[in-house]
């Protein structure tokens, strides 16, 4: 068998074990969808339904980006995507993405194989849960702006203030980023640790994000000035995860969407036969389809190792730019299309837009992104 | 090297060799030029690449073509635009061949493919008319069948090249008897002929491609039908998702952007945040503009239903006028001079200003693209 064939069987294998995994998010999302649940969960810790992410965690999900070494499936960036993306048309995708694919990236990328033996493993079976911890300010999105300090080398201390933190509620520790001297490292902190004071604040959907405080509190060093690269990595992948959430948010609202505007019915047509609206629909389809087809090369990018980092960060940031701007778009549009009704609670559209404004925030806007790829410099 | 398998060879290596080709052979005078170029002037570079082999890409082998898969298609295209290589009349290579391949006789391939790969047929289109343009369908131009002859009478416009051209594909009403779209031929003939008249036209762009045609009972051959008779709005349907793709492609919008680029620099407006931040976004819209492309040109490839296509045009011809208003703006008085008043005026860019306006228009206006797709994808009540 010469290695072109042999590659294409395994593109081919890849190909089909993605479509499975597909095929059981969307029978998962038509299973649970349930927003008078959504609706329930709104400020409420920790702001998933345990019983479903223990579901999550049975079909295997939270160990999709595990390597196989630590007990998990040891895909990539496509296969969290494909989940994510139909999870997100549900509303279903917490903490998928908070307390597992991320923080399990981080330590798979940065940590030591003693504590990945004592943590992937876990995470990758759901029965533990952990959060990154790395934002300090609105807005800026370079892990390198930590102010956050660490003193004491391995069995460190760290001191500081980080905000935003998506997942911190019922997680069983905390990964840290911190600066000594030049370099900023990644540290692990236990939940419940000396001088750790974690408190929440609820985001525009009702889910929690929490606002770290550490006074001298005890943590031990993953990495330290070899840290950036990993973390840099793991945020990369984790931002094209979170993109392909807010595919699914936004095409779930552009269904619904579609939906009523063929069966509303003013001046005794259905409002959908106007040509205005139509018109506007069809440049939310085109979004829609734009946003998919840069999502797929993201995805199929970031999982080609041959990547380089440079290429993997700029493909990355316009990623999480599009989807961002494009899920506010739609969902911010579809209230439009509803009329005054999707201004009240009952409607899901609602759920949808606080949705998409959280996640086009989290990681990263679409202005932090074009900045961060315009300062990276285009390509060619 | 015509009979080389492309498509076997590895992407880099590809664009390299034709990037080499490009480098070596492309006639100085020719490169880098703003606009189509004439057929006299284009001509030389016309024969270089038919006799390289490399004249039509998108062509089966065995018809003298390069046989690329749309991935290939596309690095031959990005290499051919990064050399500066001139756009020519090229209606043979990427309508009337295609439409001879897809729909036409054997016969009519034998005789009329290799006169388009040896420069010997310049092609011009007749297909709207003063009063079918987006409405093409309803087009008047009759074709009375007379014998083994069709017999045209009409007028048609926007007849590019029509003064250059030695032949010409024309849509005729063939029968009035049915729906508009049943009844209509794709037909070919020759041009200058006695009952042909050709009238250019004045664009706002001070140049005259275009022409007014007028048929009075001019001739086309029976056999000269491609298609079968009536069957010409086929013919013409199968053609216009290439033309949707070339026109929703990236170099377009990538050419609007260097525009404004060197716009900017030349009215030290580069490092102006007002400029950033919306040249950002420009950049990005051009790249994202690459992914649905790919995945338009490889769905066609594999014989999707081109809706894609449609999508692509709109977001690339908006795009594209976008960044020139931009660029308009930032030119600012010298924006407003007169074509051809400054033409070592970097910031003298009504031409190209002009140029972003018509791409909404032609080959079906964005407009009527919005209202197929919201018919046929979203499905939209009427």
């Amino acid at each position: 068998m010469s290695l072109a064939t042999m590659n294409d069987g395994a593109t081919s294998e890849r190909a089909e074990g993605l479509r499975l995994l597909r095929d059981s998010a969307v029978q998962f999302t038509a299973r649970s969808t349930d927003h008078k649940r959504t609706r329930a969960l709104r400020e409420t810790l920790p702001g998933y339904d345990a019983d479903l992410a223990a579901s999550m965690a049975e079909l295997g999900w939270c160990g999709i980006v595990v390597p196989e070494a630590h007990g998990g499936l040891g895909l990539g960036v496509s296969e969290m995507a494909a989940v994510l993306q139909e999870l997100g048309k549900g509303l279903l995708a917490e903490p998928l993405v908070s307390q597992v694919a991320l923080p399990s990236r981080v330590l798979t990328l940065c940590a030591d194989n003693a504590l990945k033996g004592e943590l992937l493993p876990g995470l990758a079976g759901g029965e533990i849960k952990a959060a990154l911890a790395w934002q300090e300010e609105s807005g800026v999105i370079d892990p390198a702006a930590a102010t956050t300090t660490s003193t004491g080398g391995a069995a460190a201390r760290l001191t500081g203030r980080k905000r935003f933190v998506a997942g911190a509620a019922g997680a069983g520790g905390y990964l840290v980023t911190a600066r000594a001297g030049k370099d900023v490292g990644v540290y692990w902190v236990e939940a419940g640790a000396p001088g750790l004071a974690v408190e929440q604040q609820w985001r525009a959907d009702g889910t929690p994000a929490g606002v770290l405080s550490l006074a001298d509190t005890p943590a031990r060093l993953l990495a330290g000035s070899s840290a950036s690269a990993g973390l840099a990595q793991a945020l990369d992948e984790a931002a094209v995860m979170v993109a392909a959430e807010l595919m699914g948010v936004l095409s779930q609202t552009l269904t619904l969407t579609l939906d009523y505007i063929k069966t509303r019915v003013q001046f005794d047509h259905p409002i959908g036969s106007f040509q205005a609206l139509q018109h506007q629909a069809v440049d939310l389809l085109i979004l829609q389809e734009v946003s998919e087809a840069v999502l797929g090369e993201a995805a199929a990018l970031l999982d080609d190792p041959d990547t380089p980092p440079l290429e993997r960060s700029r493909m990355s940031s316009r990623a999480k730019a599009r989807l961002s701007e494009a899920g506010l778009r739609v969902t911010r549009e579809a209230i439009q299309f509803h009329g005054a009704i999707a201004m009240t609670d009952d409607c899901d559209v609602g759920l949808y837009f606080k949705r998409a404004i959280t996640l086009a925030a989290w990681l990263g806007n679409a202005d932090a992104h074009r900045r961060r790829f315009m300062a990276l410099g285009r390509q060619k | 090297m015509t009979t080389q398998d492309w498509n076997a060879i590895p992407d880099e290596e590809f664009r390299r060799t034709i990037a080499d080709f490009c480098a070596r052979n492309i006639p100085a005078e020719l490169r880098g030029l703003p606009n189509r170029v004439s057929w006299v002037k284009a001509k030389p570079w016309y024969l270089i690449l038919s006799r390289a082999g490399l004249l039509a890409p998108a062509w089966p082998v065995k018809y003298g073509g390069m046989g690329l898969s749309p991935n290939k298609h596309i690095i031959y295209l990005e290499e051919l635009d990064r050399a500066g290589a001139p756009q020519m009349p090229d209606h043979g290579l990427i309508t009337v061949g295609p439409a001879l391949i897809m729909h036409g006789s054997e016969e009519q391939k034998r005789k009329y493919l290799p006169r388009i790969l040896s420069g010997e047929d310049v092609w011009t289109q007749g297909f709207s008319e003063p009063n079918a343009g987006s409405d093409l369908a309803s087009l008047r131009t009759e074709g009375r069948v007379e014998g083994d002859e069709i017999i045209i009478n009409g007028q048609k416009i926007w007849t590019s090249w029509a003064r250059e051209a030695n032949m010409l594909f024309i849509l005729v009403r063939t029968n009035k008897q049915v729906k508009k779209q049943a009844g209509i031929s794709f037909v070919l003939t020759h041009l200058p002929q006695p009952g042909i008249t050709v009238r250019p036209i004045r664009m706002i762009d001070g140049r005259d491609a275009f022409n007014q045609t007028f048929y009075d009972n001019a001739r086309a051959k029976l056999e000269d039908v491609v298609g079968g008779l009536d069957k010409g709005w086929t013919v013409a349907q199968s053609l216009l998702g290439a033309e949707r793709l070339w026109a929703g492609s990236p170099r377009h919008a990538l050419k609007f952007l260097a525009v404004l680029e060197r716009t900017a620099e030349a009215a030290g407006r580069a490092d102006d945040p007002v400029y950033l931040d919306r040249h950002a976004q420009f950049v990005m819209d051009v790249e994202d503009l690459g992914c649905l492309y790919r995945r338009a040109a490889n769905s066609m490839g594999e014989g999707g239903r081109g809706y894609e296509v449609s999508m692509l045009k709109i977001w690339q011809t908006e795009l594209s006028q976008r960044i020139m208003q931009f660029a308009l703006d930032i030119a600012a008085d010298a924006g407003a001079l007169g074509l051809g008043a400054a033409p070592e005026d970097p910031l003298a860019i009504l031409h190209s200003y002009i140029e972003s306006r018509p791409p909404t228009i032609y080959g079906g206006t964005v407009q009527i693209q919005r209202n197929i797709l919201s018919k046929n994808v979203l499905r939209l009540p009427s």
